[in-house]
């Protein structure tokens, strides 16, 4: 069952939390934003509170909306998750003046992010476009999964069985995030972490690209080697059991 | 130097499997839930088998150590129980009226098990585990199960977890859970659920994976065993793994305690496909009133095998043989590790023990050590307890301790100290 509070912190944490990796994946995303410094507040009632703060073509999403310099409101979770959805607008609070980069520049980047995140396959098969589109989810599952694993009750029910340090998710040598379980308590890390516990590495871009679009089983993706787990290897199964959570919230 | 093995037969079969059966070998059999890691370090599929051996497709004999997950506990093909078998068979197996040699069967584990007054028959672990539970919840009218984390009691819906994939939250629902040795915990749950536990179900001894093995704790089964009878819970004990490994009377009488209900499967017919439920007399009325059946439950051929098995553990002491075998194996395995500096943890019973590199918290160096000596012709998995065989000989065990030596030799070449 999808539960639109956790729809709402998978969207504003993993979706736009991959805004600044865009950033750093595509140029004309960058010149979207080049020479802007602007932070953009998302106050979700009853829901996630978080603030994307723009400096010169690089970008990081903050917890809580303090200090932001546009303040965008939605009455509920499920008004946000449309947003995100295009099929809604957002109230500004505040920094009215900014209202044309929100119309403009912004709007041109998240289209730019959907059309990575939902890619047609004539884009797919361009290469430099596959494994940005592909590092991107990467990046969108790492921060769905944190949300997931704290916020719903099945995700949650994983994470209490998940032991603490960090499990590293890779994509051959290309590009590698982290899960890091404190306590039960998720957090995505959108680098490759300096140690970890477990870890589960596709062999190639193809690879994570079946697996994310569901072409490719897990399992038998690690008989083949396609996919390789270790360490901790029950660390790396209740991820696993919440990253099947990830695509009931973001198919 | 052994010789290192590779796989490319079991790899080609592997990826025809892979077009026809899903996930190509599924479960704790397959690659990914067997937690082969490197995948490449292991044999996938097996040619033939005898006694403590089994040969993989590609030719390499190994001394295996996982027996099937346990069923091979007097060696594969072992010579009384299959000439037993073939004479069933010759008779009859299959029929539409169950052949007698059923009761000589259930006769046989009453008389065998300490706390069984009747045997039901089934063909897996998991098929008696769930008859237990439908029988605690008929009998008591009540809803709620508790298990011990770290649990596994089969693969039907109630068995598993609310993250599993096909398991939905009302499967779940009346599940509790308590962590092993914490009767704290356990009172706790009886006293939040007052009236409402239909039965603690638990293996005698938590063998979780990832984790050392652990005993009960002195005074624990008998608490247990008290709460339930106060309580009017139906106390069952999964002894599908562990069943007569510790104990033939059934491993509740090795720990000191009744089961209202006992579970067996794995080594009951070393390999023929029978389990059974047992229990007390109370009990043996709930059971009759319940619609319980499959195809295959009342075949005469493992039965047969049962009771040849079954006869030839009580000649030898199969417990008392398997605990010997085991501690020499446990002695080799731990001195073999000291003597590279490593710090080698054998846990649970020596009969169905538990391995763990120590040294390293992430288990990557026991990967690494396990994977060694796969590839050298002994057959460990990473993070599920082993079993002991009675065909184990003392010479499979030197060569074992051989090849781990070398396998921990390696491992601190590329890991000096």
């Amino acid at each position: 069952m999808k539960d639109e509070k956790v729809l709402a912190y998978c969207n504003l944490f993993g979706v736009l939390g991959a805004i600044p990796y865009l950033l750093e994946l595509d140029e004309a995303a960058r010149e979207l934003v080049r020479g802007k410094t602007l932070s953009l507040g998302f106050a979700v009632k009853d829901g996630p509170h978080g603030t994307l703060a723009f400096s010169d073509g690089r970008a990081e999403m903050r917890r809580g909306t303090k200090g932001c310099s546009i303040k965008l409101y939605f009455p509920s979770c499920k008004a946000f998750n449309a947003l995100i959805d295009g099929k809604g607008m957002p109230i500004p609070l505040s920094g009215f003046w900014h209202i044309g980069f929100l119309l403009g520049g912004f709007t041109k980047l998240t289209d730019l992010l959907s059309a990575y995140l939902r890619p047609s396959p004539e884009a797919l098969a361009e290469k430099a476009f596959h494994e940005r589109s592909t590092t991107l989810m990467l990046h969108v599952i790492a921060g769905a999964i944190a949300e997931i694993g704290n916020h719903d009750p099945v995700g949650r029910f994983s994470a209490s069985n998940i032991v603490d340090g960090t499990v590293r998710i890779g994509i051959g040598d290309a590009v590698a995030i982290g899960i890091r379980a404190e306590e039960h308590h998720l957090t995505a890390l959108h680098e490759p972490p300096a140690e970890s516990l477990s870890e589960m590495c596709f062999n190639s871009m193809q690879t994570a690209r079946d697996l994310f679009d569901g072409r490719l089983n897990a399992l038998a993706a690690v008989g083949t080697g396609r996919v390789r787990v270790a360490g901790m290897i029950s660390q790396v199964d209740n991820v696993n059991r919440i990253l099947d959570r990830v695509s009931v919230y973001l198919a | 130097m052994h010789k290192i093995y590779d796989y490319p037969k079991s790899r080609a079969a592997f990826e025809r499997a892979l077009k026809l059966i899903p996930s190509g070998i599924y479960g704790h059999q397959g690659p990914a839930e067997g937690c082969y890691v490197p995948v490449e370090a292991f044999p996938l599929y097996s040619s033939k088998a005898q006694g403590s051996y089994l040969w993989d497709l590609d030719g390499n004999r190994f001394i295996d150590y996982m027996c099937a997950y346990g069923p091979n506990i007097l060696g594969y093909h072992d010579p009384d129980v299959d000439e037993a078998a073939a004479r069933q068979r010759a008779i009859s197996d299959c029929t539409t009226l169950p052949n007698p040699i059923m009761i000589d069967f259930a006769d046989l584990l009453v008389d065998t098990v300490a706390s069984a007054d009747w045997a039901f028959f089934a063909k897996n672990g998991n098929d008696v585990t769930t008859l237990a539970i439908m029988t605690a919840r008929a009998y008591t009218h009540r809803k709620k199960i508790v298990f011990f984390k770290g649990y596994y009691h089969g693969v039907s819906p109630w068995t598993q977890k609310i993250d599993y994939a096909g398991v939905i939250e009302e499967d779940v629902m009346h599940n509790l859970y308590v962590e092993w040795n914490n009767l704290e915990q356990l009172r706790e749950v009886f006293d939040t659920h007052k009236g409402e536990i239909a039965a603690v179900i638990a293996q005698p001894y938590m063998h979780g994976n990832f984790m050392d093995n652990e005993l009960p704790a002195e005074g624990f089964w008998k608490e247990v065993r008290k709460l339930c009878t106060d309580e009017g819970t139906v106390l069952v004990v999964d002894d599908v793994r562990a069943g007569f490994r510790l104990d033939l009377a059934g491993s509740d009488h090795f720990f000191g305690f009744k089961a209202d209900l006992i579970c067996f499967c794995k080594a009951l017919a070393n390999g023929y496909n029978v389990s059974a439920l047992c229990g007390q007399e109370f009990l043996k009325n709930t059971v009759s009133s319940m619609s319980y059946t499959g195809s295959y439950w009342m075949s005469a051929v493992p039965f047969a095998a049962g009771i040849a098995c079954i006869e030839k553990m009580k000649r030898i002491d199969c417990p008392r043989l398997l605990d010997e075998k085991g501690r020499l194996l446990r002695e080799g395995l731990t001195d073999a590790a000291r003597e590279q500096g490593f710090d080698l943890h054998v846990t649970g019973a020596p009969s169905l023990f538990y391995l763990r590199v120590a040294d390293d918290p992430s288990l990557r160096l026991h990967q690494e050590w396990v994977a060694e000596c796969v590839k050298r012709g002994v057959f460990f998995t990473n993070h599920h307890n082993h079993f002991i065989n009675a065909s184990l000989s003392d010479e499979d065990i030197r060569e074992t301790v051989e090849i781990a030596r070398e396998a921990f030799a390696v491992l601190r070449e590329r890991h000096p100290l």
